[in-house]
């Protein structure tokens, strides 16, 4: 195996209340250099929180995570801003676009919060930008364009800084069937072009396939994982069992 | 489920949109309904309503009811605003247009019924505290507690009828297309400011225009009296208004193009102001408006307040003046005197002075020794040639005639100087022409005998003028007595009470000032709130945060002050040849004071704001 840039160990979450909820129970999961991972599980299974306490946006109770050999709860405020922009790349459900910004300004974003050479931003943009084809909708605001082009441009503004992490929650959750396809593709791409490793939840078995590996998690834990083979099909059946097997997964596909 | 029971619903389930609307409304009429209790107060039924006092109090319960009203109407609208989507969810369901305006109709009649019960209970409540400090402020010691039946009655009549009108209208304003496109799209963005530099140019032409015809002072300016004002009044609050949004734009525009605007934060400050140029222009406009009310509230009442000794000393200049008419008896006259000096010697030390002058009662044109006119106090001796007259001031703030002796049967005399300043109380008589004495002799006018007598520390001793008044009163055919300690003790009661008006104005300014910044920070919070947990998340730290947000309201809070202390400075400069040097020191004290009471309130705005912004549930 290469290269790990993301090491969790013994990741416990519990969530004070009057009773104490434990969201995860001491998950171990390595994610090497340029994997493609998607981590599947039931509602409330803790998918998202994992993803969240591996992206800095919720504190773990206990354990550990390593990105690129940091850890990132070691860091303050402003160090930990900093290492977002530079080392992780973001994708959500509900695209998190700024829409006082023009779709350019969005992408350029993280750049400018870091002061990057207004010629290496351009740049940089016009290449991200071919990638991802929204070279024509630059000029427009977030609000004039589609859900499939949000979340582009929201991949766009995750990958132009060349992240080494790049987390996706739900990143088609919002998306017609037609643009789930699209942006899957350009995540795929991304990955084979840019090397970036990505993590994606996701609750789409469909979704799932076109990751390199498949993990699955129930109440808190780690229950099994799935390894693409060569054949796409068969992988996205093994995902499907492995749900059968967890319960309820039939049907929130 | 009746119609009804959906407005109450309404209310009830979704209070915390109705709150600040509520508050705002309960805010208004608490400040008018003190006002009233305090204009209505038995005590000051002794104040002629045709006196400038009674003028003040009345013009300023208009303006306050004027101002509620506005306050209110901008209130109403902001929150209208904020509901239009739960409209948009009616309207979809199939509420008619007629259904939905009877809705609001009565939803608002219901808050304005309650913010007026709220008021005038809160305001019965923290009344006796409120006259107990009208009472320090007026030093009136009469001003106790009493039932405010006037005020109440007043205050629910004027509110009624004022909701009444407000949500009638209000209900015309519902925007059907608005209230839908709501519901499709969450953000519907604001239109940015447009250009419209005719506009601009032109309120300034004619503002300019206005401006230069008092300065120049063109006959039409008079003749067209109120209606010039009135004029003068909306086209500068137009060439402010056209003034704050160009400029906004301008600047926006200039940032746009700047080599900064990818640098750091500049980004995300410029593009918010962008999208919110609009109504961040407004609220500028709003308090800028409202700050330059405080201002001259304060600088005019209080420069009025802190100048009555000395505009006193020019009316009246003596503690005492007696002036033995030629109809008294010498035996009174003696009487009188004796009483005043006895008294006085009780109070402390005095100087007295004895003058006299022969006056052609008519006309008021009255004649004087050199020698009477230097014996009395409080200004240069002079002596003069036998063939010379000096002329002295009657009135106070009047050039006396100085060729009226002309008229009267004295040798040809020559001009020799002029004292400006009235020697004795002013409009006793016009003037006063100081001749050698020997021609004085020869007049024969009747002589009137003035007996002035000046108290040392007369601040401090109005009990003695009461005493003395009390005792001698004038009498039209015998002799007359003034005193300044009189004038004194009832100009400074007026002063009291403009300057209690002069605080109340502009209390009701700026916490209507603030109120407007608090309700906007409010209404905008949650969207806001939303954007910054999305942009944390890709990476913006605290102090990134904190800095974009501290540029924005350092904005709202400080342009408006700047300008407002502009255009003050503008006003002075205007009419620097009418104000006194103390009106400037005022000015300058209040608004450091008003300066730093907005730098302690800027950070406290900013402290709760950035909490509440960066608050994750």
């Amino acid at each position: 195996m290469s290269n790990t840039i993301l090491h969790v160990q013994q990741l416990h979450k519990e969530y004070a209340g009057e009773v104490v909820y434990k969201a995860l129970k001491g998950i171990d999961f390595q994610l090497a250099d340029n994997e493609f991972v998607a981590v599947m599980g039931p509602s409330g299974s803790g998918k998202t929180t994992l993803l969240n306490c591996i992206s800095t946006i919720d504190r773990p109770t206990s354990g550990i995570i390593t990105i690129n050999a940091q850890n990132p709860y070691e860091l303050n405020d402003d160090e930990l801003a900093k290492f977002r922009r530079n080392e992780l790349g973001f994708v959500f459900q509900d695209f998190n676009l700024v829409h006082t910004l023009t779709v350019e300004e969005n992408i350029l974003l993280p750049l400018a919060l870091d002061s990057v050479d207004i010629k290496d931003m351009h740049k940089r943009l016009a290449n991200v930008a071919q990638l991802l084809g929204i070279e024509g909708i630059l000029k427009k605001r977030t609000f004039e364009i589609s859900g499939g082009q949000k979340q582009r441009v929201a991949i766009a503004r995750a990958v132009i800084h060349e992240p080494s992490l790049l987390l996706a929650d739900e990143p088609t959750g919002n998306l017609d069937s037609k643009a789930v396809n699209d942006v899957m593709a350009l995540l795929e791409s991304i990955h084979q072009t840019l090397k970036t490793a990505i993590l994606m939840v996701t609750h789409d078995a469909y979704v799932a396939s076109f990751a390199q590996r498949v993990v699955f998690i129930k109440d808190g834990s780690l229950y099994n994982e799935v390894r693409r083979g060569n054949n796409k099909q068969q992988f996205y059946q093994e995902i499907m069992d492995t749900l059968a097997f967890l319960g309820g997964g039939q049907h929130e596909i | 489920m009746k119609f009804n029971d959906i407005v109450v619903q309404n209310i009830l389930r979704d209070k915390w949109t109705y709150i600040s609307y509520f508050l705002s409304s309960v805010f208004s009429i608490l400040v008018f309904f003190l006002f009233s209790i305090t204009a209505f107060h038995p005590m000051l039924a002794a104040i002629d309503q045709n006196s400038t006092l009674g003028i003040t109090m009345m013009f300023a319960s208009f303006f306050i009811y004027i101002f509620s009203f506005i306050f209110i109407i901008y209130s109403i609208f902001a929150f209208l605003k904020k509901k239009t989507k739960t409209l948009g969810t009616f309207m979809i369901t199939g509420a008619s247009m007629k259904q939905i305006r009877t809705m609001i109709f009565r939803e608002n009649m219901l808050i304005g019924g309650a913010a007026i019960m709220t008021a005038i209970t809160l305001g019965l409540i923290i009344s006796p505290l409120f006259l107990m400090i009208a009472k320090r402020v007026l030093q009136a010691n009469t001003f106790g507690m009493y039932v405010p039946l006037a005020a109440i009655l007043l205050t629910v009549v004027l509110f009624s009828i004022l909701f009444l009108i407000v949500s009638k209208i209000i209900t015309r304003f519902i925007n059907r297309e608005e209230a839908i496109q709501l519901l499709k799209a969450d953000v519907i963005t604001e239109k940015i400011i447009a250009s419209s530099p005719v506009k601009l140019l032109l309120s300034v032409i004619v503002s300019s225009v206005l401006l230069l015809a008092m300065k120049l002072q063109f006959t039409w300016v008079e003749s067209l009296g109120m209606l010039y004002y009135i004029a003068l009044m909306i086209s500068s609050l137009l060439t402010i208004y056209y003034i704050i949004t160009q400029g906004m734009l301008w600047i926006i525009r200039m940032k746009i193009k700047g080599t900064s605007y990818y640098r750091k934060t500049n980004m995300l400050v410029v593009s918010n102001l962008k999208a919110k140029g609009r109504s961040h222009a407004h609220i500028i406009y709003l308090l800028t408006i409202l700050l330059l009310g405080v201002f001259l509230c304060t600088s005019v009442l209080y420069s009025s307040y802190y100048n009555v000794k000395e505009r006193t000393e020019s009316l009246y200049p003596y503690s005492f003046q007696y002036t033995s008419l030629p109809g008294n008896s010498l035996v009174q006259e003696r009487q009188d005197i004796t009483y005043i000096q006895s008294t006085l010697n009780k109070a402390g030390h005095y100087d007295a002075y004895y003058s006299a002058f022969k006056t052609d009662a008519q006309r008021r044109i009255a004649f004087m020794s050199v020698s009477n006119y230097n014996a009395l106090a409080f200004h240069e001796s002079i002596t003069l040639k036998d063939d010379e007259y000096y002329v002295a001031a009657g009135f106070q703030g009047v050039r006396p005639a100085i060729d009226m002796i002309n008229d009267y049967a004295v040798p040809k005399l020559q001009f020799a100087g002029l004292q400006e300043q009235n020697i004795l109380l002013t409009g006793f008589q016009n003037v006063y022409y100081i001749l050698p004495d020997a021609i004085y002799e020869k007049l024969d006018f009747p002589v009137y005998k003035v007996f002035a007598f000046e108290l040392q520390d007369w601040t401090n001793n109005i009990d003695v003028a009461e005493n003395i008044s009390a005792t001698i009163t004038s009498n039209q055919d015998t002799h007359l007595i003034s005193s300044k300690i009189d004038l004194y003790a009832t100009e400074k009661f007026v002063k009291s009470i403009m300057f209690f008006i002069g605080f109340m104005l502009s209390l009701i300014f700026l916490s209507a000032a603030m109120s407007i910044l608090y309700f906007y920070l409010q209404t905008s919070l949650e969207g806001e709130k939303v954007k910054y947990a999305g942009i944390r998340k890709i990476g913006l730290s605290m102090r990134e945060v904190s800095s974009v947000v501290t540029k924005e309201l350092a904005m709202l809070v400080f342009i408006p002050f700047t300008l407002a202390s502009i255009l003050l400075a503008c006003v002075m400069l205007a009419m620097r040849d009418y104000i006194s040097s103390t009106f400037y020191e005022m000015t300058a004290i209040g608004i450091s004071v008003f300066l730093l009471l907005f730098i302690g309130s800027f950070f406290i705005i900013r402290r709760s704001y950035l909490k509440k912004l960066l608050d994750v549930q």
